[in-house]
């Protein structure tokens, strides 16, 4: 009898147990979908490394977070990332290696130099669509660079914003006056060409024109010349901190009543914690709003709850984060419209989907819904530092270059 | 079993190859590298051809600094007027790969003359700071000369052609730079069975007995600058077609330093010790990340922590090696080979 009580309950367990198997299979088995690959070459050592492991954070964040709503169109995603060290070779090793192992129709490239290096291979391959780091205005050209975006807009735009932003400042129909300070970099001449053309044609003049080396340190001779030229605004492209903090101190130091502005990688809380109060003032062109700004929405909420969770000793997450998710959102939205239309994930059925997104809702990274212009999201805000606050404010609307 | 090697002759002792074994495993090497592009996957293609352009530059290097004595920090910079000429021939003129190649390597051959002039009058360091000062000029000239170089854009090239055919992928360039690597390390072999080779050696060893030998310091000096900026210059070109876009970052002077390390782990003076060195060199921080990823599934957040340690690994390594070894890489596979040679009777 004994045996017969412990045949059955074997029997029951066994029956118990397929069914506990089934059942936690289920959901799995309804996601029993081909995994899509976001891809990355990300910096997260060498002279990019603070950017990168935000970058890679917002990646990571950003994938578990769509993970969590059923991934995309039910498919799971899956991030495959290396490090580069911000070297051209090693992001053109790992996405060899990445897209060699795996079907990866999204990746993130870490510089424009990639970018632009792998750009032929990607036009020949017609599998991947690319953005990255990069806002390089060379990256918007559709002939030569067919499959890659900028998830903002591009450094132009970004000084287009700027010069729209200043056009409002002048006082009894005046124009300001403006001086670019950019370094002696691909990434820091890449706008000023055409934003001289702009200010011509907006007639805002151009007192000024210097170019430094990253990171200078001794800038008087440069202070001097703006101090003969006295100019309203000077904007400042191509750097991450230094030399905008010697030049800012030194001209306020002068009486210099100048105000200060910058593109996006140099308009982050950095500048805040290296200046202090000398930051007070500072203004930055921002496509995406801050995350400790006092803006909302579903997928900025998200974005916050998922970085509380994920490591809930960060605190501030930097620019670095946002751009990131951001990223991945575009990528989503890129994928989920290809699949939507029936069509396969190929770089040109993508770049096709990239180019029909009009007036899309972010969920609040980006304030007003966005459309895409020649592969690129030109929209920006121009952000004021209050440095009691230790934060950027928001001092103009949203701006949407036409 | 092969016991030592005993030479009859100066013809035996001048030969390239030393004994049958060895011509076997060149021959056999030579097969490996034959079938390796229809077996490897599209990662490890990359890898094999970036190793080649390195050989190349290694060895012209090799040739000035660790055959001559004449320490350069230029390597980068001749690298750039060889990308420079063949990115601008290709896009201007439309020839065919071996011309713009050739041309690449005169021009920077010619760039290596001027650069060598003060090899003369100074050297150690001194030339080190005077090679570097061109290498600052170069990146100059290719950052500001738009017209010619397209100033910080850079320029985007065609891919190689020849005969009507296109070199496009890394498995057709593969096919264009190891056969040219190896043409290259051989012909720089030969140089050191000449009276030009020796003369370097010569130099090297100490310049004020070469000249009491006869030999003229400026001349020879010079030569070595030229032939080892032309094989700069080569690699340079061959670097254009296979990234297909010149930037004045594709040539930074942390590439001089690198393709000097190459050399000093290595094996200074040693052909087999550029290539080993440019191989290490190249290859050593993708096998370093492969413990990054054997660590991932079990730490997600492992290559966050792990990718700057790899950088001090890297350094490290590099550091044992010169205290370790400071004959490089090279002294070890002759250590190997010795024990070959010798056992059973010596290990």
């Amino acid at each position: 009898m004994f045996k017969s009580i412990l045949n059955k309950s074997r029997r029951l367990a066994g029956i118990g147990s397929i069914a506990a198997v089934l059942l936690a299979a289920a959901p799995a088995m309804a996601q029993d979908k081909e995994p899509i690959v976001f891809g990355g070459s990300i910096p997260l050592s060498g002279v990019f490394a603070f950017a990168g492991v935000h970058i890679h954070a917002g990646l990571t964040d950003y994938t578990s977070w769509i993970n969590s709503q059923g991934g995309i169109n039910g498919h799971p995603v899956e991030y495959v990332m290396e490090d580069t060290g911000y070297e051209v070779d090693r992001s053109v090793a790992a996405f060899k290696k990445i897209t060699g192992s795996n079907k990866v129709p999204v990746y993130y490239g870490d510089s424009t130099g990639f970018m632009k290096t792998i750009a032929s291979e990607l036009n020949s391959r017609g599998t991947t669509l690319m953005s990255g780091a990069s806002f390089a205005t060379a990256l918007t050209d559709n002939e030569q660079y067919l499959y890659q975006f900028i998830p903002g807009p591009n450094y132009t735009q970004m000084l287009g914003i700027i010069l729209e932003y200043i056009a409002t400042q002048g006082k009894d129909g005046d124009m300001p006056t403006v001086a670019f300070v950019y370094s002696d970099t691909e990434f820091g001449k890449d706008p000023i060409e055409n934003a001289k053309a702009k200010a011509a044609e907006m007639g805002i003049e151009v007192v000024e024109d210097i170019v430094t080396k990253p990171g200078s340190v001794d800038v008087s001779a440069e202070i001097l010349k703006l101090r003969r030229v006295r100019p309203d605004f000077v904007v400042f492209h191509g750097y991450v901190l230094s030399p905008i903090n010697e030049f800012m101190v030194q001209m306020r130091q002068m009486g210099l009543d100048t105000q200060f502005m910058g593109t996006f990688w140099s308009s982050d809380k950095l500048i805040i914690n290296k200046m202090g109060a000398d930051a007070d003032g500072y203004m930055g062109v921002m496509p995406y709003n801050y995350y400790d700004s006092a803006e909302g929405g579903p997928m900025l909420d998200a974005l916050r709850a998922v970085a509380q969770k994920s490591d809930p000793d960060a605190g501030y997450r930097p620019t670095g984060y946002m751009q990131g998710w951001f990223n991945a959102m575009v990528w989503t939205e890129v994928i989920k419209r290809t699949m939507d239309a029936g069509k396969e994930l190929t770089a040109e059925n993508m770049a096709e989907s990239l180019a029909s997104i009009k007036d899309w809702d972010t969920g609040g990274i980006i304030g007003i819904p966005v459309s895409v212009q020649d592969m690129s999201f030109p929209v920006g805000r121009i952000w004021r530092v209050n440095a009691k606050e230790e934060r950027y404010e928001p001092v103009s609307d949203w701006i949407h270059l036409d | 079993m092969r016991i030592g090697d005993a030479k009859h002759n100066y013809e035996a002792d001048e030969a390239i190859f030393s004994s049958s074994t060895q011509k076997i495993w060149f021959a056999l090497f030579l097969l490996a590298l034959l079938i390796f592009p229809f077996m490897a996957d599209a990662y490890l293609m990359y890898l094999g051809c970036l190793v080649g352009i390195a050989v190349i530059s290694t060895t012209g290097l090799n040739i000035l600094t660790g055959f001559t004595g004449l320490i350069s920090l230029g390597q980068a910079g001749f690298m750039g007027v060889g990308g420079y000429t063949v990115a601008w021939l290709s896009m201007n003129t439309g020839l065919p790969f071996p011309v713009t190649l050739l041309l690449a390597g005169l021009l920077a051959a010619a760039v290596g003359i001027l650069v060598g002039l003060p090899s003369l009058r100074v050297k150690g360091l001194y030339l080190a700071i005077a090679t570097l000062a061109a290498s600052v000029f170069l990146h100059f000239i290719f950052a500001e000369w738009e017209s010619v170089t397209g100033g910080m854009g850079g320029l985007s090239l065609e891919p190689a052609h020849l005969f009507g055919l296109t070199f496009q992928t890394d498995f057709a360039m593969y096919f264009i730079i190891v056969p040219l690597a190896i043409l290259m390390v051989l012909a720089a072999k030969n140089v050191f069975r000449t009276r030009i080779g020796r003369a370097f050696i010569a130099i090297r060893d100490r310049d004020i007995s070469a000249e009491i030998l006869g030999i003229n310091l400026l001349h020879y000096k010079l030569m070595s600058f030229a032939l080892s900026s032309f094989y700069a210059g080569v690699a340079g070109g061959l670097f254009a077609y296979f990234f297909r876009v010149v930037t004045p970052e594709s040539f930074p002077l942390s590439m001089s330093i690198f393709y000097l390390a190459a050399v000093i782990v290595g094996g200074m003076g040693n052909l087999l010790g550029g290539i080993l060195g440019a191989a290490f060199m190249t290859l050593i921080p993708e096998v370093l990340k492969l413990l990054t990823a054997a660590l991932t599934p079990f730490y997600p957040n492992a290559p966050i922590f792990m990718s700057p340690m790899l950088e001090i690994i890297f350094g490290a390594l590099i550091v044992g090696f010169l205290i370790f070894e400071p004959h490089g890489l090279a002294e070890i596979w002759h250590r190997i080979r010795r024990f070959f040679s010798l056992w059973p009777f010596r290990n």
